[in-house]
């Protein structure tokens, strides 16, 4: 389990990360999101006794950051962004010395635990071959082969599928979703899609502040209702721009398109920036039924990982 | 300090896998024994003895051993490895200790290839053996000196070659001080003070075949000292 409470990170005069409080249960995978300089690598060099906090706690699995960092650094797997590899060694080497560094004596169980994770990472074949020679993939797979060499109860990685393929993205995937089973982990990431093809939770960061946290589907849901309502209306008579404004009037919402299918077509197609649920869907179906309006389609969506990041760290168009 | 040894095996590895132990170890033989045959006149003065080669030592070990520890942490910090070693399970002095053990290693092992110069001069003339083991044991000790100073300097810097140039500097500047001393006739004093500091002054006993305590204190309190420096100096990165 991961408990960070209250973590401030200064670096000089600049407040990186400004009293952060968060917590992973143990099968948990979260991801960090946020643009550039929002502070998640800052959290993570934290959380793995890299950097010390300027104020707050960190513990992992109740071992404190600040007073045990030998022990936290036993219980924990750690991928930087960029990946940490010695460039004159092979992946075994690699793999060897990673195992040693972290308590692995007999050759046995070296070898066990390496076969494992070339296993895990798909890496058969390449054991021999020297770093330097290997291409970004393979050296991404080696970092996180390194991570889980000794079996950590807690990952952290950072953005782990940078610089794959899509097929090899796809294999890490499932790869770190098998391993939330039994451990904590937690990931950075810039890709939206990753958050939720992975996370069971987010933290969204902006500023160095957490700006949302739960479920994508949670805070989604907490961004004002959370829906998108889109529908098509067939109409006899003519639209004017007036009336589109009397709708938005009369139905509380921002109207964020509309436009004719075809120059001569009835049909309407209409979104809405945001929606209210069931409530909002029978209002408009009162208004389109009011003004003699045909209700063809009515399509109620949730926000999209990209919308909701946009809407909490302030970029974008804001409305 | 098992840490140290999994440390030390892999910069061992690393300086023998690359050619860096190799030219380090050509260079420095080629250098000191040019130096003592051609240099500080062997054939003229016409005697078999191994104090010419060993007078030179402090020079040479100024401007080699850097050559062996300017890559320590600058390197690793270039290439991204530093965050990994600083998130593994070691503690700072482990890492320090165990860079400092490779590097250690290296100049033991030329060292010992070294012995042919004895066995050459042997050739000459029948010499005074005993001093051969203080020599060896005062070079030993000297070089951990001077490497404990290179790793604190290459941790502190960001750059291997800077890391280079301020170590050689240093190491120069505390084996030349007695010279300069002699030369700007300071007051018993401070010359005696000098003298204390001076890497050259406190390897002198052991060229001349003595081991003192004292000499082997200063040597070892250097040593440590720097290394804990070094360890330091990771530290503070933390807060940075």
């Amino acid at each position: 389990m991961i408990e960070v409470s209250g973590l401030v990170k200064r670096y000089g005069f600049f407040e990186a990360v400004k009293g952060v409080s968060f917590k992973v249960e143990p099968g948990r995978v979260v991801g960090l999101l946020g643009p550039n300089g929002a502070g998640k690598t800052t959290i993570m060099k934290v959380l793995t006794a890299y950097h010390r906090a300027s104020e707050g706690t960190a513990l992992l699995n109740g071992l404190d950051v600040a007073l045990d960092p030998l022990g936290v650094k036993r219980i924990m797997g750690y991928l930087p962004e960029t990946v940490p590899l010695y460039l004159d060694m092979t992946v075994r080497e690699q793999l060897g010395f990673a195992a040693m560094a972290h308590g692995i004596k007999t050759r046995h169980k070296i070898s066990d635990a390496m076969e494992r994770v070339i296993q895990a990472c798909s890496l058969s074949g390449f054991e021999d071959v020297r770093i330097n020679r290997l291409s970004k993939g393979y050296r991404q797979r080696t970092g996180l082969a390194q991570a889980l060499i000794h079996d950590p109860e807690i990952l952290i990685l950072d953005e782990p599928t940078s610089g794959l393929d899509p097929n090899q993205i796809l294999e890490i995937r499932s790869l770190i979703r098998s391993l939330a089973e039994k451990k904590t982990v937690i990931l950075s990431t810039h890709i939206l899609q990753e958050v939720e093809a992975m996370c069971s939770e987010v933290l969204i960061l902006n500023e160095g502040s957490i700006a949302a946290q739960g479920s994508a589907a949670k805070i989604a849901e907490s961004l004002q209702g959370g829906e998108k309502l889109d529908f098509v209306i067939y109409t006899d008579s003519q639209f004017s721009s007036g009336k589109w404004m009397d709708a938005e009037a009369g139905l509380g919402l921002y109207m964020a398109e509309s436009h004719q299918v075809s120059e001569n077509s009835r049909r309407f197609v209409v979104k809405t920036e945001i929606g209210k649920g069931d409530e909002l869907a029978i209002k408009v179906f009162d208004w389109a039924a009011a003004n003699g309006f045909k209700l063809l389609e009515i399509k109620r969506e949730q926000l999209s990982m990209e919308e909701i990041f946009v809407r909490l760290t302030g970029e974008g168009i804001k409305k | 300090m098992t840490g140290s040894l999994v440390i030390a095996k892999r910069e061992i590895n690393a300086y023998f896998n690359s050619a860096s132990a190799y030219i380090f170890m050509m260079a420095f033989l080629l250098c000191s024994g040019i130096l003592f045959f051609f240099n500080s006149g062997f054939f003229v003065m016409n005697q078999a003895s191994l104090r010419g080669y060993f007078s030179l030592m402090p020079l040479v070990l100024s401007v080699f051993s850097p050559a062996l520890t300017m890559k320590f942490w600058a390197e690793e910090k270039r290439q991204g490895s530093y965050e990994l070693l600083l998130t593994l399970p070691f503690s700072d002095l482990e890492l320090v200790a165990g860079k400092f053990l490779a590097s250690l290693l290296v100049v033991i092992y030329t060292l010992v290839l070294s012995l042919g110069v004895p066995l050459c001069v042997s050739m000459f003339g029948h010499f005074d053996t005993g001093p051969i083991f203080s020599e060896y044991l005062g070079a030993i000790l000297c070089a951990s000196a001077m490497l404990a100073v290179g790793q604190a300097v290459s941790a502190a810097s960001n750059n291997q070659i800077s890391a280079f140039i301020v170590s050689v500097s240093i190491l120069l500047a505390l084996s030349l001080l007695p010279q300069f001393a002699i030369w700007i006739k300071l007051p018993d004093f401070f010359m005696s003070a000098i003298n204390w500091l001076s890497l050259s002054y406190h390897f002198g006993s052991f060229a001349r075949g003595v081991v003192d305590t004292r000499d082997v204190a200063y040597f070892v309190l250097v040593s440590m000292a720097c290394l804990f420096l070094a360890s330091r100096f990771l530290a503070a990165r933390k807060w940075s």
